[in-house]
């Protein structure tokens, strides 16, 4: 027995010697602390060596390069993971210092009207080249809240190669678009891959459709939302065309199941022909993992024209999503909002994204150009450049975060028919009121 | 017995025997497609056979699993907590199990249903509240927003087991004890829990199992690397090399790997006294 | 000597440490959980008291039904197909003896001692429509093999699919343990008066498994209901709430929609399904354990 206890003795002391060794350790930290200041930053970036990711982490590593006194912790997750967590945050009171936010409404307004976020003073960023509207996704009452990262442009990346091999041409229709999808599928491919699990690529595509029927649509969307009347025929059409697309084949089976990162490998890895998704995915052209074959061979083209529709193909969609904010409560407030003016000086965030490829950013870029764009770079800053209208933030968007969930699920039920398109006007206006 | 088994012909218990195997197969087969993978080259799972012969057996994709996947610090992590988790049920269950059985007031039968009712108590219910309350208490980060939880939804199978093994403790021997002049404490502590080993052994393994692959509650109460469990080593994994399926499925082999080890070194005693626990709760 | 068994402070000392983790980790959340269930709270800013609003949209919502008929669903789908196939197996293992029955019962029981999380991607990737196992081996059988294994009408199949694969050495445990303690007296009985095995089971075995049975029943029951974790990675509850589950429901609500106060009147329901559930089963089984005495 006596061995008994003095086992248990043991178990005991090792223990106490465990939770001694924790306590400890966390008091050294803080030691550590007094002198350095820690700015926590909550990102939506996983993969810290490619794409935005890398360029975020980059710019981190220089800064705390020139001020030795400051420490950055990234806690990243992906998109959904990311908004979860930001609204366990939210309604907690330690909230990481630097976020990124999202300037869309469903995002934003709930989070400006807890004053979560610290307004930032207009007048610094005068300077910083962002383009015309850019932040008014992040302004509220004329007050500014946060910084955009990018230009985000919606369009189907294709597969040049493939393309040429079997002598398809980039579809001036959507009639052309859908012909297109038959012959692909003919020839044992996926037409276009599709992010379907996470929904809104669907509730964008959609949007996409809307303007190109009318391109002055989004005059009206935010009132139709408001008032539950989406009795404009502009809407149903653009959602019948929508269950059309997914009626012909043009997304791969089960692509209503298929998530971010396997809808972006059915493309890189040649199993699909075309890839619906943002710009921010320029960089697949210069990403090591994708392969060869078809990282150099990556173009890039707009949702074609409707047959009757007003809008032309440079009526795109397009809007300025993604970006930082600085919380209110954060403990080191100054250093924080220090750390954001360096990433978007413009020779920082938005110099080392197109220098590498990776993403348009929100300000004036230009002077940067290389001579050295891949092609889906340049295929981008061509249709920016020449678009004649934009979106802006897509209809799921524009309303409460509620709103957002029910017109995201609302677009994959469409997409796989388990609403017809009368339901979902009917279910759209329902949510809105 | 064994009369049984004679009585079958030699056919059926040759088809009995393959039966079993197609089984084992089921069981198997989607583990040994996963450590393929792992070890080929992302791009031939897209091939259309359904075992790949690596063409050249990719190594690197575990150590890149290794080094970026935090191995080290999320497996020291899950022991660490898993095993505190363990340590504190033991206690506090045989604890609270002798002051309800053997203690004598008029509360312990309703303090131990009360108890006992935490086992019908779905975990992910308090999920919500308990992330304010830790936020407010200034919990969340730490190690007891996971050591809480995990010991409060454990303890109830190990109080319902303690207490249902510990009557079965003839009450004499500890009277003798007590005549001998042995305080309580001492009589739950060097008597009580000697005599419990396998089932206090029992409690173990459910508890182990319980926690060791918990994440919900994980991945909403940490932000910080610090006490991360060796699931986020997938969960992480999964954003930073979207890319990258094979190393993706080497990230999943190699956390598979610590548990399914013990689990066959320790086989005995698991199945032993997860059966155990079973049939009793 | 009676003294000390009933002495208040050693008393106090032993339950103290288990109700305390008990009242701060179960007792008052779920109690926190009411009150906001009563409130439109959003997760931040002020929450107002709405009375039972919450609750009547609950009752009004598909997606609570849904969840509701999954478990179900869950629970029949244990109930007839795992355990019926783990029964028999562990009967058959029990006549095996020797090295192979060992490594059956290992080999089987492997899936349990995985990550939730692996078995999820795992299965994910399994049953990709593109470029997944399933799908692969249809088409190496000669089939088309363009099955959506995740799409709308398969996905709660796939998904019993996957716990009945993952919970089955479980299963088969418990009724081999319960097996292993039937008294060998009683087949020798049965064999010298020349049953064959498949009589021995159905006359012998299944009769004295019966308390085992019932608790494994209802242990299926409880887990259909709790299910969350496995659900939450393969499907998230998709397409629409055709997967969805009563956990990840509330959790999608309250940390999706902000609908934080709605989120905890699910978890208000959710507890009490779990508790009655709990009380109705045993009762059923009580009951019938009784008419069975009296007869």
């Amino acid at each position: 027995m006596k061995k008994k206890l003095l086992s248990a003795l043991l178990a005991f002391t090792m223990v106490l010697s465990m939770t001694a060794c924790g306590a400890k350790e966390s008091s050294t930290s803080d030691q550590a602390s007094e002198d350095k200041v820690t700015i926590k930053v909550f990102s939506n970036l996983p993969d810290r060596t490619n794409g935005q990711g890398f360029v975020e982490q980059t710019l981190f590593d220089q800064y705390m390069d020139e001020n030795p006194d400051v420490v950055i912790q990234v806690e990243a997750l992906d998109d959904e993971a990311y908004k979860t967590k930001f609204k366990a945050y939210a309604s907690g009171s330690n909230m990481p210092d630097l976020v990124n936010v999202w300037g869309q409404p469903s995002f934003l307004n709930e989070i400006i009207d807890a004053n979560l976020l610290t307004e930032l003073n207009a007048a610094d960023y005068a300077d910083y080249g962002f383009i015309n509207g850019s932040l008014d996704g992040f302004s509220n009452d004329g007050k500014l809240y946060g910084l955009a990262r990018n230009t985000d442009v919606m369009g189907f990346y294709y597969n040049k190669a493939i393309f040429e091999k079997n002598g398809w041409e980039v579809p001036q229709t959507y009639d052309e678009l859908i012909a297109l999808a038959g012959k692909i599928k003919d020839a044992g491919l996926i037409p276009c891959s599709m992010d379907g699990s996470d929904k809104w690529p669907l509730s964008i595509y959609v949007h996409d459709l809307m303007q190109k029927i009318d391109p002055d649509i989004k005059t009206q969307v935010q009132d139709s939302i408001a008032n539950g009347d989406f009795l404009n025929p502009v809407y149903a059409q653009a959602a019948g065309l929508f269950v059309d697309a997914a009626d012909a084949g043009l997304f791969q089976s089960g692509f209503e199941t298929t998530d971010y990162g396997t809808a972006k490998n059915l493309f890189t890895n040649s199993q699909a022909a075309m890839f619906y998704m943002g710009s921010w995915e320029m960089s697949m052209a210069t990403d090591e993992n994708v392969p060869e074959d078809v990282r150099n061979n990556i173009g890039v083209f707009m949702m074609p024209t409707v047959a009757g529709g007003a809008g032309n193909v440079t009526d795109i969609a397009a809007w300025n999503g993604g970006g930082y904010a600085v919380t209110a409560n954060s403990k080191v407030k100054e250093e924080a909002i220090k750390l954001l003016n360096f990433m978007f000086k413009p020779e920082n965030w938005s110099k080392l994204c197109w220098e590498n490829g990776i993403c348009m950013s929100a300000q004036n870029y230009s002077e940067y150009l290389t001579g050295e764009e891949t092609s889906a770079q340049l295929d981008f800053t061509d249709i920016v450049s020449g678009s004649t209208s934009v979106t802006g933030v897509t209809f799921n968007d524009l309303g409460t975060s509620e709103f957002k969930t029910l017109s995201e699920d609302l677009s994959q039920e469409l997409a796989i028919k388990s609403v017809s398109v009368e339901e979902f006007i009917g279910k759209l206006e329902e949510a809105g009121k | 017995m064994n009369s049984d088994i004679r009585k079958t012909g030699k056919s059926g218990k040759i088809v009995l025997f393959i039966c079993l195997l197609v089984i084992a197969g089921i069981q198997l087969f989607p583990l040994i497609w996963l450590v393929d993978f792992s070890l080929a080259n992302p791009n031939e799972l897209f091939t259309s056979g359904i075992l790949v012969w690596p063409e050249k057996i990719q190594w690197g994709n575990y150590v890149k699993a290794f080094v970026d996947g935090n191995f080290l610090l999320y497996f020291k992590n899950s022991i660490l907590i898993n095993t505190l988790a363990v340590v504190f049920v033991l206690l506090i269950s045989v604890m609270a199990s002798f002051a309800c059985i053997r203690m004598e007031w008029k509360l312990s039968g309703v303090v131990k249903t009360l108890l006992l009712m935490g086992m019908m108590i779905p975990i992910h219910a308090t999920l919500l509240p308990n992330f304010v309350i830790y936020d407010k208490l200034g919990l969340t980060d730490t190690i007891w927003a996971l050591l809480i939880p995990y010991i409060a939804f454990s303890l109830p199978q190990g109080v319902f087991l303690t207490s249902s093994f510990m009557s079965a403790i003839p009450k004499e021997l500890e009277e003798a004890a007590l005549l001998d002049g042995c305080g309580i404490y001492r009589i739950v502590f060097t008597m009580i829990m000697p005599l419990m080993k396998a089932s206090l052994v029992t409690v173990a393994i459910m508890t182990y199992l319980n926690n060791w692959n918990e994440f919900m509650m994980a991945s909403t109460y940490l932000s910080t690397k610090t006490w991360k469990t060796l699931p986020f080593a997938i969960l992480e994994f999964t954003g930073q090399y979207s890319s990258n399926y094979a190393v993706q499925f080497a990230v999943m082999a190699l956390t598979a790997a610590p548990a399914l080890l013990i689990y066959i070194i320790l086989n005995k005693y698991i199945t032993k006294g997860v059966a155990a626990g079973a049939v009793k709760g | 000597m009676k003294k000390l068994y009933s002495n208040k402070y050693i008393i106090l000392s032993l339950i103290a440490p288990g109700l305390l983790t008990f009242v701060f980790a179960i007792l008052v959340p779920i109690c926190l959980s009411v009150y906001y269930g009563f409130t439109d709270f959003s997760g931040i800013g002020a929450a107002n008291f709405i009375g039972l609003e919450n609750y009547t949209t609950l009752f009004k919502d598909s997606g609570f039904w849904m969840s509701l008929r999954n478990s179900l669903f869950l629970a029949v789908g244990f109930i007839l197909i795992q355990h019926p196939i783990a029964i028999v197996v562990a009967a058959i293992l029990d006549k095996l003896q020797g090295k192979a029955e060992g490594f059956f019962r290992c080999v089987y029981f492997i899936p349990n001692v995985i990550s939730v999380a692996i078995i999820a991607y795992l299965w994910k990737f399994i049953y990709n429509p593109n470029f997944g196992l399933f799908n692969k081996i249809l088409q190496s059988l000669g089939f088309k093999g363009d099955v959506n294994w995740l799409g709308s009408g398969n996905a709660i199949w796939s998904v019993l699919l996957v716990l009945i694969w993952h919970g089955f050495g479980w299963g088969m445990l418990i009724y081999y343990t319960g097996i292993k303690n039937i008294d060998p007296v009683l087949y020798e009985a049965a064999a010298i008066d020349g049953a064959t095995s498949a009589q021995t089971f159905m006359k012998i075995t299944l009769p004295l498994m019966k308390t085992v049975i019932q608790m494994n029943v209802t242990m299926a029951i409880i887990a259909a209901l709790k299910q969350m974790e496995t659900v939450y990675l393969l499907t998230n509850g998709g397409p629409g709430n055709e997967t969805q589950f009563l956990a990840n429901f509330l959790y999608k609500e309250a940390f999706k929609s902000y609908k934080y106060g709605y989120g905890n009147s699910i978890s208000v329901i959710f507890v009490i399904i779990c508790l009655a559930a709990t009380v109705i089963l045993n009762k059923i089984f009580a009951e019938k354990d009784e008419r069975r005495k009296r007869a």
